[in-house]
């Protein structure tokens, strides 16, 4: 992991399509080396705002900070597994792992058994504990989490958990979506709070579970 | 002349060794393997640049090579004649009527053929994979070396395609081969001559050999797409 002290964050952010503001003006500065949860309703802009930051989609206008590329990793929510072992998949997001690590990164996965399985025969839980190993391998300072545990079994959703704590830990610094409120509050540090493509509030887990700053976080936690 | 007695004679001539037979199989073979070969090794990585770059001009050259899959053998054996005869561009070579000119032509031929046919397989793959590429920040060359990797099981078929383009055609190997016995002459430009003199038979026999020939290409290419199925690499 490099050692530059890591910038995140966008300034005076929007995405425009077809005449029609999906990000307004987002301005905000992410915490670094901490768990920063995004939540809001469906079409809220999260997904949106967490490839914008991870540069897939580019800025209609304003501007992002990123550390580069390379620093980044990004597991999406229906992880894409290649045409291959579960092995090489890996090799394929991690190509510079040593043998040995890759086999500790399975072992810890509870996927040795399944190295040479094809990616795409693994079943859900397991490609998405193989898309994690595979970007938290390359000891990222930045990882983005999709919806990692979305549709996953209450083992999965372990694992997922603990190499969250556990990279957090280490000093990385991760973005993540969750519509599950018990998962947010077991792991964020912040929560970005959106509502209709707009930036509503970034504040601490524990301030925004007690007594969220603004009217779109007291009303999602009313449902959630 | 009944419907056995040409598969009989192609039987016979298989079995017993035929020299100029067998001649003939090898030239075709590799003729039409030497062709397909380069074509795949230039069309799939052209097929992949065009499915996974965006470049301007990119669109007119899909067209394009749409276009050229229709044009005729024979358009194809002529454009190349006119390349490497003496007073053409290429003359300096001294290829014409030689077995490198016929595979030159099939070249040609099948160019168009590999590349559109895994630039379509490869878009479909390259959609499918974009954010994960996009996301890994692979390079154009990494790219384009995952999405040959991962489409190998469709390849075989479009290497198929290929070899049966290439060893069926008889226009444009007989313009710049000439159809010279014991040089240049191949199962397709055979066929042709002995039709036209009137050996129905010989050329129906040399036909079924063709077909054989086919069958057993076919036979190693579903093994092979068996095997990547097995491995479920191609799910």
């Amino acid at each position: 992991m490099s050692d530059k002290p890591l910038q995140l964050g966008s300034e005076n952010l929007s995405i425009i399509r077809q005449d029609k503001k999906l990000l307004k003006d987002i301005t905000l500065t992410l915490p670094t080396s901490k768990v920063s949860l995004i939540l809001g309703h469906n079409g809220a802009g999260k997904t949106l705002l967490m490839r914008v930051l991870h540069g897939l989609v580019p800025p209609s206008t304003g501007r992002v900070f990123t550390p580069e590329r390379s620093l980044q990793k990004m597991v999406f929510q229906k992880p894409v597994m290649l045409r291959r072992s579960a092995s090489r998949h890996f090799d394929f997001l991690c190509p510079d792992c040593a043998e040995a690590d890759k086999r500790e990164w399975f072992s810890r996965a509870s996927l040795v058994g399944r190295m040479n399985v094809p990616a795409r025969l693994l079943s859900g839980g397991e490609q998405q504990k193989l898309a994690l190993i595979g970007a938290l391998a390359s000891r990222p300072q930045l990882l983005f989490l999709d919806e990692p545990a979305a549709n996953l079994d209450l083992e999965a959703t372990a694992f997922v958990e603990e190499m969250v704590k556990w990279s957090r830990t280490q000093g990385t610094t991760i973005i993540m979506i969750s519509h599950n409120r018990a998962q947010a509050q077991r792991l964020a540090d912040y929560i970005v709070m959106m509502d209709r493509g707009r930036l509503m509030e970034l504040t601490p887990a524990d301030q925004f579970f007690s007594a969220p700053y603004s009217a779109a976080g007291k009303a999602y936690l009313d449902f959630a | 002349m009944d419907f056995f007695t040409p598969i009989l004679l192609a039987f016979t001539l298989l079995i017993e060794f035929d020299r100029e037979l067998y001649e003939i199989i090898g030239l075709s073979m590799q003729v039409s393997l030497t062709a397909v070969g380069v074509a795949l090794l230039l069309g799939l990585p052209l097929g992949a640049f065009l499915a996974s770059i965006h470049f301007p001009g990119r669109t007119a050259l899909i067209i394009i090579f749409n276009t050229l899959l229709s044009i005729p053998p024979v358009v194809i054996g002529l454009l190349v004649y006119m390349l490497i005869s003496r007073a053409g561009p290429l003359g300096f070579l001294d290829l014409l009527y030689s077995p490198a000119a016929m595979m030159l032509a099939q070249f040609c031929l099948i160019l168009p053929l590999s590349t559109a046919l895994s630039r379509q397989l490869f878009e479909a793959l390259n959609n499918e994979y974009d954010a994960l590429f996009s996301s890994l920040g692979l390079s154009r060359t990494r790219r384009i070396a995952a999405l040959i990797a991962d489409g190998r099981s469709a390849l075989v078929t479009i290497a198929l395609a290929c070899f049966g383009r290439a060893v069926s055609e008889v226009g444009a190997v007989i313009i710049v081969g000439g159809n010279i016995r014991h040089f240049t002459r191949v199962m397709t430009s055979a066929i042709a001559l002995e039709t036209s003199r009137g050996e129905l038979a010989l050329a129906l026999a040399l036909g079924c050999v063709l077909m054989l020939l086919a069958l057993l290409v076919n036979l190693a290419s579903y093994w092979l797409r068996g095997y990547f199925e097995k491995e479920g690499l191609n799910v």
